[in-house]
């Protein structure tokens, strides 16, 4: 109730983040005067990756006094200029690095995916923030299906909370999974979704707006969003949450290091004691191997660069790479079916205005036998801009004039799409390609292959959007198979047998190196994940700081 | 087709963008250079299927053929290749020479760009269903060298300005924002209400125009 009232109002503690951001400048503050340790200083933690787990992981960390060094691929963005309104030229936020695909449905890696700079994939995520559900840390005993976590969600409740706050996250009240409330209030929505909503509740399928982690009133110096609808292309207003604004700032102001256009290429192992030593990486500007000595190191690299990691760290004492001596490194990589199909509408909708996330629906997300698949999906509203909406049109077959035609009718559709929870497998793998990179490490090879119950799920959902879209007045309707997000690829576990991570993130063979980011998950619900990722990565920090053996200095 | 938004020109509110932003869409309004990548050889064949997927027979085009050769020059490629195909630079070469090929046997023309608009829509029309095999094509997944082909050229197309301005598009928004969401048919100052409201599907099927 309290809470209620005071919507909006109420700030997480121990994060200053939003009052370091300049109101009128959307620069990380503190870039010029930040903490710089040579590689020869034995750092406390050196995280791999700048992005939701790295960040997150780094600010908890620095506030307990802990010396850090993030090591970054890409580079240290300063939006005013590099961030643009425009999908062509958002291009250099995405990890365009060349990767091979394969398997028998082979997962289009690059903006659809993929990130790469400070800040990480969240820079262009679209803003999505659910939680996972209770059920989704124990499918394999409540649904016979994937596997359970060795934590429950009652070990990342107060996390979720926590980083809602710190987002912060708008929505109504959410009555799926665990039922919660958010921070602050829900945005308001664009005629596409109010169309699409109609469409719902015809049907009786619940929907709710949000959550996402975009500011709706004014955060601190972050200002309100301005709904010009690019959140995909780089929220160049400090509307939207992701760890270039809501974390590293105050890392940063507690002496964190962010090393970036620097690619950590192996973790170096001390060879008598098996314990990681340091993270040896490239400069881009010089391409000379340097090593950053460290006590503990942290990968957060994502599901298909930390299994690259893991897999090109070899050594004589573990030949086959860090992890992988029970060749579980780089297994169960999964991905969220992204179906998104579109109705054409008699009035103008102009889809491009507005955030394209608004709505969604959460009331399929659990199993229900009477649907003959396991698990479930969500549904979510999205607004591609022109060239997004173009593969649409291409993928319904047209091409030359009929694409022509059906492009300059964009402002009259609007789009909802779905996230299935497609299930692990042990044969959807990053493993190294025989292909490298310039600094000639192996690039990833990814392969991924559906099963029986994932082919059934997507055409479930698939026909469950049509169905909204036809309620809601559509008189045409066009469907792209798509692909969205990444898990999986050193899931943790309960032992080393079928895991390689332990409950607290712990690489079940070397006692100081930790994995912080979504290659832990074991399953993915159908959720984005950027929300447990930062939720993950909280709880480890409080599990790092609390452990007194590790308390640094 | 052309004339559903008659009055539109997003580059009018280019004055309320941020700098970054009009630096780049307005660099896509600038003189072409020459290709850089692709030889003059393939350069004619290039044309002739940037033209056909994009339905362009006239002067002015949007330089479809010099956008991608660009991004293929400059390497900015798309971060994944498939495990069966080549890397896009060279699954560019194959496809024109495959269609080249193609024109040759099917159609006993010197290349696809000789060939008569019918004649060049029936191979694309082979490309897209993936229905094209021998020479060149035998070294490639077909239906994948269609999506790797047509996903920068709709890149291309669809970020410039005149197609902007073809399909209604508001445009960037940075600083000033989209205020008037909806429920429907709310516009913008700069926007245009579309002077007609055809159903593409409609028009397609009808065989209009």
């Amino acid at each position: 109730m309290i809470r209620g009232l005071l919507k909006g109002a109420i700030g997480p503690a121990d994060n200053d983040s939003r009052f370091l951001l300049d109101v009128h400048r959307r620069d990380l503050p503190g870039q010029d005067t930040m903490a710089r340790y040579r590689d020869s200083d034995e750092v406390d933690l050196c995280i791999v990756g700048a992005g939701a787990g790295g960040s997150v992981l780094a600010q908890r960390l620095a506030r307990w006094g802990w010396r850090i060094v993030i090591i970054e691929a890409g580079p240290f963005w300063h939006p005013d200029e590099d961030w643009v309104s425009d999908e062509a030229g958002s291009h250099q936020l995405y990890w365009t690095q060349e990767r091979v695909i394969g398997g028998e449905d082979p997962i289009e890696m690059g903006k659809n995916n993929s990130g790469r700079g400070v800040g990480g994939s969240m820079v262009h995520y679209a803003g999505y923030c659910p939680r996972f559900h209770p059920s989704d840390f124990e499918t394999q005993t409540r649904d016979g299906v994937g596997v359970d976590w060795p934590i429950s969600y009652r070990d990342l409740k107060s996390h979720y909370e926590l980083v809602e706050r710190e987002l912060p996250v708008a929505g109504q009240d959410w009555p799926w999974g665990d039922p919660h409330s958010y921070p602050f209030s829900p945005h308001p929505i664009s005629g596409p979704a109010q169309t699409l909503w109609k469409g719902a509740i015809e049907l009786g399928i619940e929907m709710r707006v949000g959550p996402v982690g975009i500011v709706n009133g004014t955060f601190g110096n972050r200002p309100h969003c301005i709904y010009r609808g690019f959140c995909l292309q780089g929220c160049k207003v400090n509307a939207k949450a992701s760890p270039y604004v809501t974390h590293l700032p105050d890392a940063i102001a507690h002496g964190v290091e962010v090393r970036a256009d620097s690619m950590a290429v192996r973790v170096e192992i001390d060879q008598s004691s098996g314990r990681a030593s340091g993270v040896t990486y490239v400069r881009e500007s010089d391409g000379v191997p340097r090593q950053q000595r460290a006590r503990m190191v942290a990968l957060a690299g994502y599901s298909i660069e930390t299994p690259r990691l893991l897999l090109n760290s070899t050594s004589p004492r573990f030949p086959a790479g860090l992890g992988n001596g029970e060749d579980q490194v780089g297994r169960y990589v999964m991905v969220q079916g992204a179906a998104q199909t579109a109705g054409r509408y008699p009035d103008e909708l102009r889809m491009y205005k507005g955030p394209p996330p608004e709505v969604s629906s959460e009331q399929f997300y659990e199993t229900d036998e009477s649907r003959g698949f396991a698990r479930g999906f969500s549904i979510q509203t999205v607004s591609p801009q022109p060239i997004g909406w173009a593969e649409h049109v291409l993928a319904d077959g047209h091409w030359g004039r009929a694409l022509r035609e059906y492009m300059r009718d964009y402002n009259h559709w609007a789009t909802i799409g779905v996230l299935n929870e497609l299930l692990p497998r042990a044969e959807n793998r990053v493993t190294l390609a025989d292909d490298t990179d310039p600094y000639g490490m192996p690039v990833a090879r990814f392969d991924y292959t559906h099963g029986a119950n994932d082919k059934a799920n997507m055409e479930y959902s698939t026909k469950v959007i049509t169905d909204i879209l036809k309620a809601s007045g559509a008189q045409d309707i066009l469907t792209i198979h798509r692909y969205a997000h990444l898990v999986g690829g050193a899931r943790m576990g309960a032992s080393p047998e079928n895991s390689v991570v332990d409950a607290d993130h712990r690489v079940w063979e070397v006692p100081n190196l930790y994995i912080s980011d979504g290659s832990v998950c074991p399953t993915q619900g159908s959720a984005n994940p950027a929300l447990t990722i930062m939720a993950l990565a909280s709880r480890l920090a409080q599990r790092l700081a609390a452990a007194g053996s590790n308390t640094p200095k | 087709m052309i004339g559903r938004y008659p009055d539109y020109d997003v580059m009018d509110n280019a004055g309320n963008w941020d700098d970054a932003t009009r630096r780049v869409v307005q660099a896509r309004l600038e003189p072409l250079e020459p290709l850089r990548f692709f030889s003059a050889d393939e350069e004619p064949s290039l044309r002739a299927l940037c033209d056909v997927t994009t339905a362009q027979d006239v002067e002015p085009r949007v330089p479809v053929a010099e956008m991608v050769d660009d991004k293929l020059a400059s390497g900015r490629l798309d971060g994944y290749r498939y495990a069966n195909m080549p890397r896009d630079p060279d699954t560019w070469r194959l496809v024109l020479r495959g269609l080249d090929e193609t024109a040759s046997e099917r159609h006993q023309a010197g290349s696809f760009a000789a060939c008569d608009t019918q004649a060049r829509e029936a191979i694309v029309s082979a490309f897209s269903k993936g229905e094209l095999s021998g020479g060149a094509w035998d070294e490639l997944d077909v239906s994948r060298a269609w999506s790797v082909c047509m996903r920068a050229v709709l890149a291309a197309f669809y970020s410039h300005p005149w197609a902007f301005n073809e399909i209604g598009y508001g445009g960037p928004a940075y600083p000033q924002g989209y205020m008037r969401l909806g429920p429907l048919s709310t516009l913008e100052p700069h926007e245009r209400r579309g002077a007609t409201a055809e159903d593409p599907v409609r028009v397609e099927q009808e065989g209009q125009s």
